[in-house]
C-alpha cells in the first residue's frame, strides 16, 4: 500500500536561504509521525508546503496518490488534509460551534446537516460546553483545541499538528495527547511538528529528525532520542559523545 | 442550542414581517408629502446599506465606492429608457446584472489589494467612473438625463402624482434585501464570508475559496445597490453624475451600517432609520444657511459611536448569540 503523504526531493529556498534541502519523507495511513528538530531546522517550511501554503522550489508532493505539489491549500482540504497553525487563527468574531461549522462545509451544503457536524466534533474534543462563546473568549489551551476541532470538521485523512502542544501546562498537554491518540483511533494520520521531546515521544510511531534543512534521522522514537546525531545537533558535540 | 438557533432565525423573520406591515401602513397615517419623502429615503437607504453590508460587513472587504453601482444602475435604466423605450423593470435587471459584472471584472483586479488599499481603489475607481460620465456626451455627459414623463403607470413605473407608489417598491426593495442577507447568514455563502473577513488563511485551510467568496460577495451586494440606483432615477425622474454617482453615496451607504453595526443583520435597518431622518431634518432645518450643519451632526455621531459602541447599535440589544456580530 502507497503512503498516504509523500515528498519527494523538496526543496524550499528564500533568497539565498535554504529551508529544505533534498527532503523526502513518507507518512504512512494511520501513523502517528513527529517532526521534530531544533528551532531554524525547516519544520515549519515543510509544515506549509505540505498545507499548500507555498509551492516547493523544487520537488514534488504526493498525497493519497496524486501530486499535490502546486495544488492550493482549500483544494487540499477538500481532498483531505486538515491543519492547525502554531500561530492560533480563530474566526474571532465568530462563536465556537460557528468556527467549527466553516469546516464543516467542505463537506456539505445543508446547515442543519454541518451543524449536526459540528456539535459531533466539539463533542469529541471536549469543546461542547463553548459552543456558543466567541472564539476570542476561550482561554489559549482551548483555542489550541479549536484549531483542532475545525480541522477535524473537515473530514481529514492527513490531520496537520503544528505544536498544538507546546506553551501548555503539563496538564493540559495531557489532555492534548489524550486526544491525537483519539483522532488517530477514528482512523485519522496525524503529522505533528514539536520540539517539546518529552511530550511527543511517547506518542507517535515514528520520528523524522530535521536539522539545518535535511533529514538527519527517521525511526523509533525510543532509537531516535539515543541517536548521537540527534543528540549533537541538540545539544551540541560535546554531549553527543557521551551517548 | 440548536433550537436556541432556529428560533432566534424565526424570531428576526417574524419581526422583520412585523415591521414590514407597519411600515406598510404608515401612508394611511403619514399624508404629508415631506415626511412621506424621508420615510422613502430611508427605505431606500436601508436596503443600500444593507447591500453594502454583504460585502463589506459580512466579508470584510471595505468598499467607499459603491456610488460607483448605484450610478450605473441610474444610468442603465434611464438610458435604456429614454434611447432605446425599454421599461425601466427591465432596465433595473440591465443595470444589476451589469453592476454585478463590473463588480466581478473590478474584484479581480483588486481583491489582491487587503485593507486600506482596497479601499482606496474603491474610492478611486467611482470617481474615475464619475470623470467619464462628466465627459460623455451620449450619456448626457454633465447636464445629465431628464427621463421624459409617459404618464402615471406601473408599466412604465413612473407616477407624478403620488409618492406612494415609490414608497411601496422601496419597501420592497428594503425587505428584499433584508431577505437575502437573512437567508445567506444562515448559508455556506454566509459562513465563508465571516470566515474570510476573520482570517483569510485560516479560511483557506478550511477549503474556502477565498476569492470566489469575495467575488460572491461582490456581485450580490453591486446587483442589489444598482437596483436601488435604478428605482432612484425613477424616483428623481432627473439624473446627472453628480447626483447618483458622487461620493456622498457611497458614505451613505456604509454609514447606517457602521452605526446600526457592520456585518450584522439588523444593523444597516436600524441604522439608516435614525440618520436618514436625521440628515433630512437637519438639513431643512438648519442646513440651509451654512451647508454642512447635517455633516457635522454625522461625524459627531460616528465618532460617539466608534467611542461608545464599537460594536454598532445593535449590540445595545440581548446578545444574538451564534449569529454574526
Amino acid at each position: 500500500m502507497t503512503a498516504l503523504l509523500e515528498t519527494r526531493g523538496v526543496w524550499q529556498r528564500f533568497g539565498g536561504l535554504v529551508a529544505n534541502s533534498d527532503v523526502s519523507i513518507s507518512v504512512g495511513r494511520g501513523e502517528i509521525v513527529g517532526l521534530i528538530g531544533p528551532n531554524g531546522a525547516g519544520k515549519s517550511t515543510l509544515f506549509n508546503l505540505i498545507a499548500g501554503v507555498l509551492p516547493p522550489t523544487q520537488g514534488t508532493i504526493w498525497f493519497d496518490g496524486v501530486d499535490v505539489t502546486r495544488m492550493p491549500a482549500a483544494e487540499r482540504c477538500v481532498r483531505g488534509v486538515g491543519r492547525t497553525f502554531q500561530v492560533v487563527k480563530s474566526f474571532e468574531t465568530m462563536t465556537v460551534i460557528d468556527n467549527v461549522i466553516v469546516g464543516a462545509l467542505v463537506r456539505t451544503t445543508v446547515m442543519r446537516e454541518a451543524r449536526r457536524k459540528a456539535h459531533e466534533v466539539l463533542e469529541f474534543t471536549g469543546l461542547a460546553g463553548r459552543a456558543d462563546v466567541l472564539a476570542s473568549d476561550l482561554v489559549p489551551a482551548e483555542k489550541r483545541r479549536l484549531e483542532v476541532a475545525r480541522a477535524l470538521a473537515t473530514e481529514p485523512k492527513l490531520l496537520l499538528l503544528d505544536e498544538v502542544l507546546t506553551g501548555l501546562t503539563p496538564t493540559e498537554a495531557q489532555t492534548g495527547v489524550d486526544l491525537v491518540r483519539k483522532v488517530r483511533e477514528t482512523g485519522v494520520t496525524v503529522l505533528m511538528v514539536e520540539h517539546v521531546m518529552e511530550i511527543v515521544m511517547p506518542l507517535v510511531d515514528r520520528a523524522i529528525v530535521l536539522d539545518l534543512g535535511k533529514v538527519l534521522v527517521e525511526g523509533k522514537p525510543t532509537d531516535v532520542v539515543r541517536d548521537p546525531k540527534v543528540i549533537s545537533a541538540y545539544l551540541g558535540d560535546r554531549h553527543a559523545q557521551g551517548a | 442550542m440548536d433550537k436556541n438557533f432556529a428560533t432566534r432565525r424565526r424570531r428576526d423573520l417574524f419581526v422583520a414581517a412585523a415591521l414590514a406591515v407597519i411600515a406598510a401602513l404608515a401612508p394611511l397615517f403619514v399624508k404629508d408629502v415631506y415626511v412621506q419623502n424621508i420615510l422613502i429615503l430611508t427605505l431606500m437607504y436601508a436596503a443600500l446599506s444593507q447591500s453594502w453590508n454583504i460585502l463589506s460587513g459580512y466579508c470584510g472587504q471595505i468598499s467607499l465606492g459603491h456610488a460607483l453601482y448605484f450610478g450605473l444602475g441610474a444610468y442603465t435604466t434611464a438610458l435604456l429608457f429614454m434611447k432605446f423605450g425599454v421599461l425601466p423593470w427591465f432596465g433595473m435587471l440591465a443595470g444589476g446584472l451589469l453592476s454585478a459584472l463590473i463588480a466581478m471584472g473590478l474584484g479581480y483586479l483588486c481583491f489582491r489589494l487587503r485593507g486600506h488599499y482596497f479601499v482606496i481603489a474603491t474610492i478611486v475607481i467611482a470617481e474615475i467612473t464619475l470623470l467619464l460620465f462628466h465627459n460623455w456626451d451620449w450619456a448626457g455627459a454633465a447636464l445629465g438625463i431628464d427621463i421624459p414623463v409617459r404618464g402615471d403607470s406601473w408599466l412604465k413605473f413612473q407616477f407624478t402624482r403620488s409618492k406612494l407608489p415609490y414608497f411601496y417598491f422601496a419597501l420592497v426593495l428594503a425587505c428584499v434585501a433584508w431577505f437575502v442577507t437573512w437567508w445567506l447568514e444562515d448559508s455556506k455563502w454566509g459562513f465563508w464570508w465571516r470566515a474570510v473577513k476573520d482570517n483569510p488563511e485560516a479560511a483557506e485551510s478550511l477549503g474556502v475559496v477565498v476569492f470566489n467568496s469575495k467575488m460572491g460577495a461582490a456581485a450580490v451586494s453591486a446587483f442589489l445597490v444598482a437596483v436601488g440606483g435604478s428605482f432612484y432615477a425613477q424616483f428623481v425622474s432627473y439624473i446627472d453624475p453628480e447626483s447618483v454617482m458622487g461620493f456622498q453615496f457611497s458614505l451613505l451607504m456604509a454609514l447606517p451600517a457602521v452605526l446600526g453595526g457592520i456585518g450584522t443583520l439588523w444593523g444597516p435597518v436600524l441604522g439608516a432609520a435614525i440618520l436618514i431622518p436625521l440628515t433630512e431634518l437637519t438639513r431643512s432645518f438648519i442646513g440651509g444657511s451654512g451647508r454642512g450643519v447635517d455633516l457635522i451632526v454625522y461625524g459627531t455621531l460616528i465618532i460617539l459611536i466608534s467611542l461608545a459602541l464599537p460594536r454598532g447599535l445593535v449590540s445595545l440589544f440581548p446578545s444574538r448569540k451564534g449569529a454574526a456580530r
